[in-house]
């Protein structure tokens, strides 16, 4: 685990998010160039205090050091899966503290609206690479792997479509408050039901929205945060654990063990536990995902999942916020990225009619073949 | 079998070769480690347990079990639009491998999690014959 003396020592500084939605004029290069330029902004300062590069769904680093002529003493480049947004901001705050950069800049464009980029069908890869083998018998696409996820949950646990639907409808009323987010309008549990079947158990509004955006995040030293323009937020724990093997097919403890590794991990080197959380962002590529973090992270008992969240408990007003700028589900696609920078701009206490009051610590967690979590800290 | 055969059809590699070569013949194949008798599928050069290097291709029993199963309304390939609804279940054999495949012989609203299963061999055109999965009738 992360040693406990990082715990504080490293800062978001600055945060940045392009529009989100159809982009077509802008590739992914643009879209990681606007939102760099937007987390500069937020930080105060310029491409020459970047001594740290690390790209996530650009297709080349090298290209983007040339067109931001960035030249980091630090760089490296991760593929364009949703579980690398956690496994970069913690790899960024291991490069800080091991001095081989005193401030990286985090960069992701994701062009994948425009560029007609599919998840399912021939050119679906999500697993461990094999997926083709599988095509034979209709088998593709993550959210048929989260569908059989959710199915078995449901027979084990009695979890109900009107709890993955209980999901949907909060984090689109969060949306509603986010002038940011794709997706504003407001339906109800019956809207959830009515909307067509893509792969039982799952509905389309149990799926994310697939769209053009970018987003930048810069972390450097907590001790050099205090010299600069934002709020300093630090991040108080993180941790990583994996289920690789077998991974092909859905894990029969829906990621559990993993997550259980790194809720441990988190709390050890935070000091703080699931009661000190204000706010929770749980990478919600499916509705079911959102369940298995909870359980998984020990926020309720196993298998209750579906009834902790059926109580309006994950809405702004009730005891566990999450997602509230609507997540995956409803503000956009962003892999991870934006609910980290929402998870900053809470503490920041910049989210205006969606902003947690008094927001101090704030979670975010991905359960993924590749686990993550980032515990993150506002000014007392 | 004479129409036009439309869905994705697996790679007939030389690796996973024994498997359909096997389910043409009605026998579910699988790779076993020579040194600790673990099964595996698809082909790997190694067993994932014990890493040993040597192995066969068995026959297995062809049972197992529904871990879990999914109906897909939306056909992500061409060849799967007449089909919609249909299912895809995860198969727990009980050599310990788990499969994708689709249960036959059952309406879709009647699959149960846990339901025992043995495996049927639907060919799907001359060289290929796709191992799929029907209740187990006691």
């Amino acid at each position: 685990m992360p040693s406990r003396s990082l715990s504080h020592q490293v800062a978001v500084v600055g945060v940045g998010t392009t529009r989100y939605g159809k982009l077509p004029d802008h590739d992914a290069y643009d879209l990681g160039v606007w939102a760099l330029d937007e987390a500069l902004a937020d930080a105060g300062l310029t491409h020459r205090d970047i001594d740290g590069l690390i790209v996530n769904r650009i297709a080349d680093y090298q290209r983007f050091g040339e067109i931001t002529g960035i030249d980091p003493a630090f760089v490296t480049i991760t593929p364009g899966q949703g579980r690398f947004s956690g496994i970069c901001i913690e790899m960024a705050c291991a490069v800080i503290a091991a001095g081989m950069a005193r401030t990286v800049a985090l960069v992701y464009g994701n062009d994948g609206r425009s560029a007609g980029d599919r998840y399912g069908g021939a050119s679906d890869l999500y697993g461990s690479g094999g997926a083709g083998l599988w095509f034979p018998y209709g088998m593709t696409s993550p959210g048929a792997f989260h569908a059989l996820m959710a199915q078995r949950h449901m027979a084990l646990y009695g979890t109900t479509a009107d709890q993955l639907g209980e999901i949907a409808v909060t984090f689109r009323r969060h949306a509603a408050l986010n002038p940011g987010a794709v997706m504003r309008a407001p339906f109800s549990l019956a809207d959830y039901h009515a909307s067509r079947l893509i792969c039982a158990p799952l509905h389309l509004l149990d799926y994310c929205l697939i769209n053009d955006g970018g987003v930048a995040m810069i972390l450097t030293a907590a001790e050099r945060a205090r010299d600069l323009k934002a709020p300093p937020v630090t991040i108080a724990g993180f941790g990583q654990a994996t289920a690789l093997a077998g991974s092909s097919f859905p894990p029969e403890d829906f990621w559990r063990a993993p997550m259980q590794q790194v809720a441990a991990d988190v709390r050890a080197m935070s000091g703080l536990s699931q009661a000190d959380m204000d706010a929770l962002m749980i990478y919600d590529n499916f509705t079911p995902t959102v369940l298995f973090a909870l359980e998984g992270f020990g926020f309720c008992p196993v298998g209750e999942s579906g009834r902790f969240v059926s109580d309006g408990r994950l809405r702004l007003g009730g005891a566990l916020p999450t997602n509230t700028s609507g997540g995956h589900l409803s503000e956009s696609y962003m892999q991870g990225w934006a609910l980290n920078v929402e998870a900053v701009r809470q503490l920041r206490g910049s989210c205006g009619a969606r902003q947690v009051r008094g927001a101090r610590h704030v979670q975010y967690l991905a359960a993924a073949p590749v686990v993550t979590s980032i515990v993150y800290a506002g000014a007392a | 079998m004479t129409a036009r055969y439309t869905k994705p059809l697996p790679r007939l590699d030389d690796a996973n070769r024994p498997f359909w070569d096997g389910a043409r013949r009605g026998a579910l194949v699988l790779q076993r480690c020579l040194d600790c008798g673990t099964h595996r599928f698809p082909a790997a050069r190694a067993c994932v347990r014990c890493h040993g290097a040597r192995s066969e291709w068995v026959a297995t029993s062809g049972r197992g079990t529904v871990e879990s199963f999914c109906v897909f309304h939306k056909a992500y390939f061409p060849g799967f639009e007449a089909e919609l609804p249909y299912n895809v279940a995860v198969i727990a054999l009980a050599e310990g491998v788990k499969l994708f495949s689709n249960l036959v012989g059952i309406a879709n609203d009647a699959i149960a999690i846990g339901m025992a299963v043995e495996a049927v061999f639907e060919p799907a055109t001359e060289t290929v014959t796709l191992v799929k999965f029907k209740p187990v009738t006691t």
